[in-house]
């Protein structure tokens, strides 16, 4: 969680300060939506099957991101949504990215945050959002159960079949959420 | 008491009044029968109570026997047949004109008038017998009225106009009616000359008998007679004011209709002026003052009613004539600028009175009947809009009628699909049309700029919006740079873009371009020239770069043909155009795999090009251009000018006389459904045959020559109209597709929108990468569109992806 900049930095400063994101090499806020503007451009034409994300009403720097469960997995079938928060010193740090649909899995608490590396630490300014929602896609198959959110969904992780039966239930009740 | 008896028959003597109503003139009495009689009062002191007596009895006599009497010659039963109807003056008026018999009622009139006035006259003498009898008219008491100025008239007047029935002005039409008929024969004797055969029905135009027996001389006394009596009982005014303006406002009326109907080209309103104060006033006078004429009377003199009257009836004139002009502007629309004395007039009348309501009203309705319904070409819609622009713009500079004129015009013509390619063509057309000439003329469209500077320095000849237009539409049309604009923009502003119109420009081009490859560029680099003036040069840029590419292709083709190497053992000379790309509409995706033998000629002239351009390279379009082919098949040579696919098709045939349809469209790579349509080409001239359904042969021998012969010509043609370029509407579906993917990622990840939000979202994310505007008009059809073919889910006001 520390490694997620901005949100820290405005913490810390506490008093409202509202240069909260100088300490990094901050763009004007134009050139970060231009950009925003561009992916949304290419995720549009590239129509990739499965993952899928638009802005949430009139402020580009707030999405909506839609992942379909990955086939030959528990989660195929299922839908996802998930929401991107991208900061003003966007690329240079991540978006915040939660799910919006309960999920359960090992790395996603059920408030919906994910413990995903590239989404901290090891965020580069190349990623963009397909490439999040993609890393997100897979992570459903293929979970860290070292570092697990949800040590529940850890545990039950290595008997596949009563993990479905589980997971189905799950779905079911929290898909409309 | 034979002492009163006498003085009662003295009294009676004085005053027949007092007895009853006497019409025969009193008889002169003696100055001793006054003296008798005022002595006598003197002693009962009762004079003043004998004048009021008088007074009463008068009025009564008035009241209850001349009145009723003069009213008993119009009873119904007389006119009331005509009359139960109409209540207004102008009914009234126009009843006159069918009433059967005028004149029985002329007659009527004039002996009801008569009779009236002779009572009235009996009555008249009353008064100098009592202020004889009173001794002075200063002892007569204020009381008795009929002493009074006028007293009489003013209270036969009143109790006149107190029983007036509804009918009588039509009596009174009638009467005046039958004047103006005496009063104009001569004026129409004159006409009537010129037409024999109304003349051999030896009818007299005034008075409706034989001309010999022609009583007009005699009518025309009778009348003057009671127009005197009337002016002197002084009722000419009350009685008969409004039957004789409604006659008057009927007769302008006619006149207008008679001569001024359908004639466009020279001024009417002079000439109704004239007319106006030569007729129409001379016979006003003529009715106020002409029995008076002997008593030598002075023009000045004419009665202040009559001049009332004139600026009245010059206004109803104008009226008149501005709503005839109006209801016909249509025609003086097409008949512009020849119909500019028609126009002028109406401008005049409205300077005097406010019609742009009606004028617009009608205007509008007109317009919508006569032009804008499917029957009629988009030319000559064109066309009108044109002459309406010109007609109306001289009417009115301010271009507000204008605007509210033209509104349903460019609202229909934007439903035409094929407008944008008809002005397209009006301007660049061969041969003067009213938009080449519009465009020659070669103003430049100011931009919004420099029309706002205008307006600050311009303040001296600002003009007021004209008066009687719906504030609401005032505002709608405040920008003034619009109004002001010129023809060109005016219909350029049908599509409200100039960027559409200039794409559709450009396809034309485009398809000239390519139709005719020894093309002379001279006109098109003319009319280029003039749209730039007028469009600024960033939007014909791509234009003129296809120009250029059609020189540079002459220039390369000339270098290439000269290039000794190439020209050896060639098969066949190619002569290339070569279009940037870029700049060109983009073509329709039609494809053609040419023989390998062909293509390798092809790539011949291209590494020529590569030689000689360096770094570029060319890629062949191979659907468009033309080919100039000679065939020979059995004792027939065929020498024509064919498009690349047919010479490509009748090439194969060369090797195989006989291919199914499949086959050849394998290796053609056209679709087998153009195929065969390219095929019945070949079938016409009677060089191939279907000879079994999907199969088709080569005809060795020549048959029915005739029948080809005839149909080349058209199906040549047929093929030269399909244009090369993809059409704007093709140009357009891309876009549509760019669109599509954003709704398509807005609803999967939002779930469901309704439509404005949706289109919101569009403009906000997505113009950036089409950077093209879309109306919510637009979105929606294409979202029923998309709903239509199962991919959208519309419910509750709200579109949601299918699933």
């Amino acid at each position: 969680m520390a490694q997620n900049i901005s949100p820290e930095q405005s913490g810390a400063g506490g008093g409202g300060s509202k240069h909260s994101d100088d300490s990094l090499p901050v763009k004007d806020n134009h050139a970060v939506s231009k950009r925003l503007h561009k992916e949304l451009m290419n995720l549009m034409m590239a129509n990739e099957k499965g993952i899928s994300a638009f802005p949430d009403g009139e402020n580009i720097f707030k999405w909506v991101g839609t992942i379909a469960g990955p086939r030959n997995t528990v989660y195929a079938g299922q839908t996802y949504r998930l929401s991107l928060d991208f900061p003003n010193s966007y690329p240079y740090a991540a978006p915040v990215v939660k799910f919006l649909t309960s999920c359960f899995h090992p790395n996603v608490d059920l408030q919906g945050a994910i413990c995903l590396d590239i989404l901290k630490d090891k965020w580069s300014a190349l990623y963009d959002v397909r490439t999040i929602l993609l890393s997100i896609q897979s992570l459903l198959g293929e979970p860290n159960n070292e570092s697990p959110l949800n040590a529940q969904a850890a545990m039950m992780w290595n008997d596949q079949k009563e993990y479905k039966k589980y997971l189905d239930a799950f779905y079911e009740k929290h898909k409309d959420t | 008491m034979s002492d009163i008896d006498v003085l009662w028959g003295d009294v009676l003597k004085i005053f027949p009044v007092l007895g009853g109503l006497n019409t025969v003139p009193a008889e002169e009495v003696d100055e001793k029968v006054y003296e008798n009689v005022r002595r006598h009062l003197s002693i009962l002191g009762s004079v003043e109570t004998f004048a009021a007596v008088v007074d009463l009895e008068i009025q009564s006599v008035i009241r209850n026997v001349l009145v009723p009497k003069f009213w008993k010659h119009f009873q119904p039963g007389v006119v009331a047949s005509e009359q139960s109807a109409s209540s207004g003056i102008n009914d009234q008026a126009l009843s006159i004109e069918a009433l059967p018999d005028k004149n029985r009622l002329f007659t009527q009139f004039i002996d009801a008038i008569n009779e009236l006035y002779e009572g009235f006259q009996s009555l008249a003498h009353t008064k100098p017998r009592l202020v004889q009898l009173l001794g002075s008219e200063d002892k007569v008491p204020r009381s008795v009225k009929m002493l009074q100025v006028d007293g009489i008239k003013t209270c036969l007047r009143d109790s006149l106009l107190a029983q007036l029935p509804p009918t009588f002005s039509v009596v009174v039409g009638a009467f005046y009616w039958v004047h103006f008929k005496l009063f104009t024969k001569s004026s129409h004797l004159a006409l009537a000359t010129v037409d024999s055969d109304v003349f051999d029905e030896l009818l007299c135009i005034g008075c409706n008998f034989d001309v010999e027996l022609c009583c007009c001389q005699k009518l025309t006394e009778m009348v003057n007679q009671t127009n005197m009596k009337l002016f002197e009982m002084n009722l000419i005014d009350r009685l008969t004011g409004s039957a004789l303006t409604a006659l008057i406002k009927l007769k302008i009326k006619e006149h207008i209709n008679d001569t001024c109907m359908g004639i466009f080209d020279r001024s009417h309103l002079k000439q109704l002026e004239t007319w106006l104060s030569d007729v129409i006033m001379s016979w006003l006078t003529n009715i106020f003052t002409e029995w008076k004429s002997k008593d030598s009377i002075h023009d000045e003199e004419v009665p202040a009613s009559v001049q009332s009257f004139k600026v009245k009836l010059t206004y109803f004139m104008y009226e008149t004539f501005a709503q005839s002009v109006i209801s016909q502007f249509f025609s003086i629309i097409i008949d512009y600028p020849d119909s500019i004395p028609a126009i002028d007039d109406l401008k005049i009348c409205m300077e005097k009175i406010d019609m742009r309501v009606y004028l617009t009203e009608s205007l509008r309705s007109s317009l919508e009947a006569r032009i804008l319904h499917p029957g009629v070409n988009t030319m000559d819609i064109l066309t009108g809009y044109v002459a309406a622009i010109k007609a109306i713009r001289h009417l009115d500079n301010t271009g507000v009628i204008l605007e509210m004129v033209t509104a349903p015009i460019k609202d229909y013509l934007r439903k035409r699909n094929d407008t944008v390619r008809r002005v397209v063509t009006g301007l660049t057309e061969e041969g003067p049309t009213d938009l080449s000439e519009e465009l020659a003329k070669g103003e430049t469209v100011k931009d919004g700029k420099e029309s706002g500077l205008d307006e600050f320095s311009n303040w001296e000849n600002w003009e007021p919006d004209p008066f009687g237009i719906d504030a609401n539409v005032m505002q709608y049309n405040s920008s003034r740079v619009m109004r002001s604009a010129d023809i060109i923009s005016m219909v350029v502003d049908i599509y409200g873009s100039k960027e559409l119109f200039m794409t559709e420009y450009r396809n034309l081009m485009a398809d000239r371009l390519l139709a005719q490859l020894d093309f002379n560029s001279e006109k098109e680099i003319r009319n280029l020239e003039l749209l730039k003036i007028r469009f600024g040069e960033s939007l014909l840029h791509s234009c003129e770069v296809m120009l250029k590419d059609v020189t540079d292709s002459k220039r390369i083709n000339a270098h290439i043909h000269g290039d000794s190497n190439r020209t050896e053992n060639q098969l066949f000379d190619i002569s290339s155009l070569i279009v940037s790309a870029q700049f060109w509409p983009s073509f329709n995706k039609e494809s053609l795999q040419l023989p390998e033998e062909l293509e390798n000629e092809f790539k011949k002239y291209t590494k020529a090009y590569e030689a000689y351009k360096g770094n570029r390279t060319l890629n062949w379009r191979t659907v468009t251009g033309r080919v100039n082919i000679s065939i020979e098949i059995g004792d027939r040579t065929l020498d024509m000018v064919v498009s690349p696919t047919l010479a490509v098709i009748i090439y194969h045939f060369q090797n195989k006389t006989e291919w199914s349809i499949e086959d050849l469209s394998t290796i053609t790579k056209v679709p087998a459904s153009a195929l065969r349509r390219r095929l019945s080409f070949w079938q016409n001239h009677g060089l191939i045959t279907e000879s079994t359904p999907g199969i088709f042969t080569l005809l060795e021998k020549e048959s029915e020559k005739s029948q080809f012969e005839e149909m080349s010509l058209t199906e040549a043609d047929e093929e030269d109209l399909e244009s090369a370029m993809a059409s704007a509407s093709d140009q357009r579906e891309e876009e549509l597709q760019v669109f599509w993917s954003y709704i398509v990622g807005m609803l999967t990840n939002l779930d469901s929108m309704p439509i404005d939000r949706i289109h919101q979202m569009l403009k906000l994310f997505a113009s950036h990468s089409g950077g093209v505007e879309f109306t919510q008009d637009e979105l929606k059809h294409f979202l029923q569109r998309k709903v239509r073919e199962h991919k959208l889910i519309f419910s509750g006001g709200v579109y949601q992806l299918a699933k």
